[in-house]
């Protein structure tokens, strides 16, 4: 057992500030949220409008949750509980992946368990150190929306419901750990967990149903499936239910229990879905090439993205029609909608162009994924080994931020494409599948930008280019979703380049914002081009 | 002036600091064309700081590096045209088998030799098929350096090269150095391993602390040390007191072991002659032994702690 605590301290030490920044960010969107309710809509009348416009909303019940009365707690867990519960979920995920598949992979777990430990004990550290991150961030969470000036029993529970979701992904996590081959895929895998868990729950509460004073929303069957669901039926500060609690951290303890019976079971380094360890004895002709090797690196990443972005297409294609058809049948709803967008395809628009908003999002992380590799391979050093050729730094780069963008831009026409393609089969009206089809390929000179400035990050700071890349991400998306909502000044929301991609189809195309877009991206990327001759390859 | 002799590596006064730290000194490193040099130095000398910078992957802080004549940092892609580099500390592509590792690395320099590859993967005994996640530190320096080797270059920079293979691949590899020298090609080779050394260098340059201590031909290096003598004799401790130049007397029943300066040969030789000795071996230094006398006996105060850990590493 003091092994147990020692290897979990030893984790936290190594960890180092990369947590703190992950909890005192969280906590912070729900403190920014809970500011922005109390003070922008400080009258029961400006929530309850609000509201009701959200509840008539598919789309604002998709991306935030379900809105469940005008109090000031309630508004404000709707508008930050899916996205801290997502943040939440990834946190822990990629905590536990770096303390248990990546040091198998790096061989750090070799030293550990050459000392007096079992095969498990480091898996316990992890999972302790797991739950009291998650226990920080819960507090951390509810002294947020303490310090925004709402109940604090409330505040507590909401606290511990975003705590909860994060450690059903910790135990989720230490799962797939076992399972998975390499940090990387574990990651990605545990990743595409968190992001389900938020799709599934989007879809079942986008077609829920609204009482009609459209103050509450019931989330349909598919939220059940889904963990962040479930914390979201915890409703802390309407009618608090703690059993959708004991839910969560039952699914928890079944899922680390799994985990460690599984990594009992194994060798050190094997997982249960096996890598295939067999390689061709030749390169192939696409591999005689800087270009070759980037786009051999990254084909199997675009092919994961491109997968979830025609995932997003078609609940975007598909479920538009069928949230149209379950609003209305509700009167209130028809009403409201009639006053605020004219015309029959409006309510299929909204939902399309918000959930196309995403894939520009999903275009843009998959960019900053793809030119992250340089760092990788800097890091790891492939890089001095690549660079002792006769062929140029700018080649070495340029390669990789073509990938990239290819990357991006198949991201978004995979998103775009599937919608149009669901949409035309259903033939439910709305904008035509062309037009969808344009709208997704209309973020993409904004998603542009994400790489590039990771890349001229890169060329510079290369330490600093994960985090300045995530960041900036990160700041866009909050800027995006709660800039209004905290009346943020209208250049600091400018900031985000998605502010300048045309949200197509409700707005038109805007040739001004795309083109601007597009000329920062290829700024930053010739700046970059130029700036990797100018510093020490780092090793 | 003789074309031949214009040197393939040539540095002068070379410094590097990385922050505060000073990972060269003033390193004055000269190659010639057709020579296996060694370049020797524990671990933390800028070993691998000084071929990083012949690569043009790291910039001097000053002074100047020159390969085939041509400025590194500036030119990187023309300098690199002749050169095969194999680092120290080989990490490949986790998803890339071996065979596809080789390929690309010989193919962006412009192409690989197949029957070149074909033998050295068999005379490694290397399995080009397998992932290089699977592969050993030894497997991956194997790959290296069949890549490096598959295509024939007018220089190769070899980090540590053997670090990782065993005594049958170590054989392997130096047949393969001195097939490419034969050809006419030049070698710099940075090693803390003194056997490899001196089995395959000309010449050597010393480097302690980001400076070069020493440099020259192995001969020239063993001029300025002791030979070491073994003796069976019955001389007594009182006679060996009297010789002139010996040092490090040990005795043994009859057999007694000392080292001699060079300058003293003759007087010892004389000596020995009127001794009475019934059998003798006299050997020449090792490098270990010039090593020591570089990193141990003439180590000053700051760098007894590395002298003392090359000396475990040797």
């Amino acid at each position: 057992m003091r092994a147990v605590f020692r290897l979990a301290l030893l984790q936290e030490r190594r960890d180092g500030g990369i947590l703190a920044a992950w909890i005192l960010g969280i906590a912070g969107l729900g403190y920014a949220a809970g500011t922005a309710v109390t003070t922008q809509f400080g009258q029961d009348n400006e929530r309850a409008a609000l509201i009701s416009v959200a509840a008539a909303s598919p789309a604002f019940l998709f991306l935030r949750g379900l809105p469940d009365g005008i109090s000031s707690g309630a508004v404000t867990f709707f508008q930050s509980y899916s996205f801290t519960a997502v943040l939440a979920g990834l946190m822990s995920a990629f905590l536990v992946v770096r303390h248990t598949r990546a040091d198998e992979d790096q061989g750090r777990f070799e030293l550990v368990g050459s000392t007096q430990v079992t095969r498990v004990t480091s898996l316990y550290a992890t999972l302790l150190f797991g739950i009291c991150a998650n226990v920080a961030l819960a507090v951390a969470v509810a002294a947020g929306f303490i310090g925004a000036g709402l109940p604090v029993p409330g505040s507590f529970l909401a606290g511990t419901a975003v705590g909860a979701v994060g450690l059903f992904f910790m135990a989720a996590a230490a799962l797939v750990a076992q399972v998975m081959p390499s940090a990387r895929s574990a990651n990605g895998a545990a990743a595409a967990l968190v992001g389900g868990a938020y799709l599934v729950r989007g879809a079942g509460d986008a077609v829920g149903t609204a009482d009609l004073a459209l103050l509450h929303v019931t989330a349909a069957w598919p939220s059940l499936f889904s963990p962040i669901g479930w914390g979201q039926r915890i409703r802390p500060f309407t009618e608090a239910d703690t059993l959708p609690l004991l839910v969560i951290t039952a699914g928890a303890v079944v899922l680390a229990g799994v985990a460690v019976a599984l990594r009992n079971g194994r060798d050190l380094g094997a997982s249960y879905i096996a890598a295939d360890d067999s390689g061709a004895e030749r390169a192939g002709a696409g591999l005689a090439s800087m270009l070759g090797l980037a786009w051999r690196l990254q084909r199997g990443s675009l092919a994961g993205w491109c997968f979830t972005a025609a995932a997003l297409g078609a609940v975007a294609g598909g479920l538009g029609p069928v949230v149209r058809d379950a609003l209305e049948g509700n009167p209130s709803v028809a009403e409201l909608m009639s006053r605020i967008v004219p015309g029959d395809a409006g309510l299929v628009d909204l939902f399309i162009t918000a959930m196309l908003g995403i894939a520009g999002i999903l275009a843009a992380a998959a960019g900053i994924e793809a030119v992250l590799r340089l760092r990788a391979e800097e890091a790891e050093g492939r890089a001095e080994l690549l660079l002792s050729v006769p062929a140029s730094r700018f080649r070495w780069l340029g390669s990789t931020l073509a990938v990239a963008a290819i990357t991006a831009t198949a991201v978004a026409v995979a998103a775009g494409a599937s919608a149009a393609v669901v949409l035309a089969l259903g033939q439910e009206g709305g904008s035509s599948p062309g037009t969808v089809f344009a709208a997704a390929l209309a973020h993409i000179p904004a998603a542009l930008v994400f790489p590039a400035l990771t890349v001229l990050v890169f060329a510079r700071a290369p330490r600093w280019s994960s985090p300045v890349g995530w960041s900036a991400l990160a700041a866009a998306l909050a800027l995006g979703q709660f800039g209004e909502l905290l009346g943020l000044p209208t250049w600091l929301q400018d900031l985000s380049p998605f502010r300048h991609s045309s949200a197509m189809p409700v707005e038109a195309f805007n040739p001004g914002g795309t083109l601007l877009m597009a000329t920062i991206a290829i700024s930053a990327a010739a700046a970059a081009s130029r700036l990797i001759r100018e510093r020490d390859v780092t090793v | 002036m003789d074309i031949d002799s214009t040197p393939v590596i040539h540095t002068t006064q070379l410094v590097k600091n990385f922050g505060r730290t000073s990972a060269l000194t003033g390193l004055d490193l000269s190659v010639l064309p057709g020579e296996v040099h060694g370049f020797l130095g524990p671990n933390g000398a800028g070993k691998s700081t000084t071929l990083r910078i012949l690569l043009g992957l790291i910039r001097p802080t000053s002074g100047t590096a020159r390969v085939f004549g041509i400025d590194p940092w500036a030119e990187p892609v023309r300098a690199h045209r002749d050169v095969a580099y194999v680092p120290g500390d080989v990490t490949l592509w986790p998803n890339l088998s071996g065979g596809e590792v080789i390929d690309l690395l010989a193919g962006l320099r412009g192409g690989v030799n197949e029957n070149l590859r074909g033998e050295l993967i068999e005379e490694f005994d290397f399995d080009p098929r397998k992932k290089a996640r699977t592969y050993s530190k030894g497997n991956r320096q194997k790959a290296a350096l069949i890549a490096a080797f598959s295509r024939p270059a007018r220089l190769y920079l070899l980090d540590e090269p053997s670090s990782g293979l065993d005594p049958v691949m170590d054989a392997v590899f130096r047949r393969h150095v001195r097939r490419v020298t034969s050809d006419g090609a030049t070698v710099l080779l940075s090693s803390h391993i003194l056997t490899e050394v001196e089995q395959l260098c000309n010449r050597v340059t010393i480097i302690r602390s980001g400076v070069a201590v020493e440099s020259g031909t192995l001969a020239e290096l063993r001029h300025l040390t002791r030979t070491r003598f073994r003796v069976t004799s019955a001389a007594t401790p009182e006679v060996l007191a009297t010789w002139r130049g010996i040092h490090d007397l040990r005795i043994d029943g009859t057999t007694i072991e000392f080292d001699a300066d060079a300058a003293d040969l003759g007087s010892v030789l004389d000596a020995l002659a009127t001794a009475g000795i019934t059998g003798i071996t006299a050997s020449p230094p090792s490098l270990e032994e010039l090593f020591m006398r570089h990193y141990g006996l003439q180590a000053t105060g700051q760098n007894i702690g590395q002298a003392s850990h090359t000396g475990q590493a040797l």
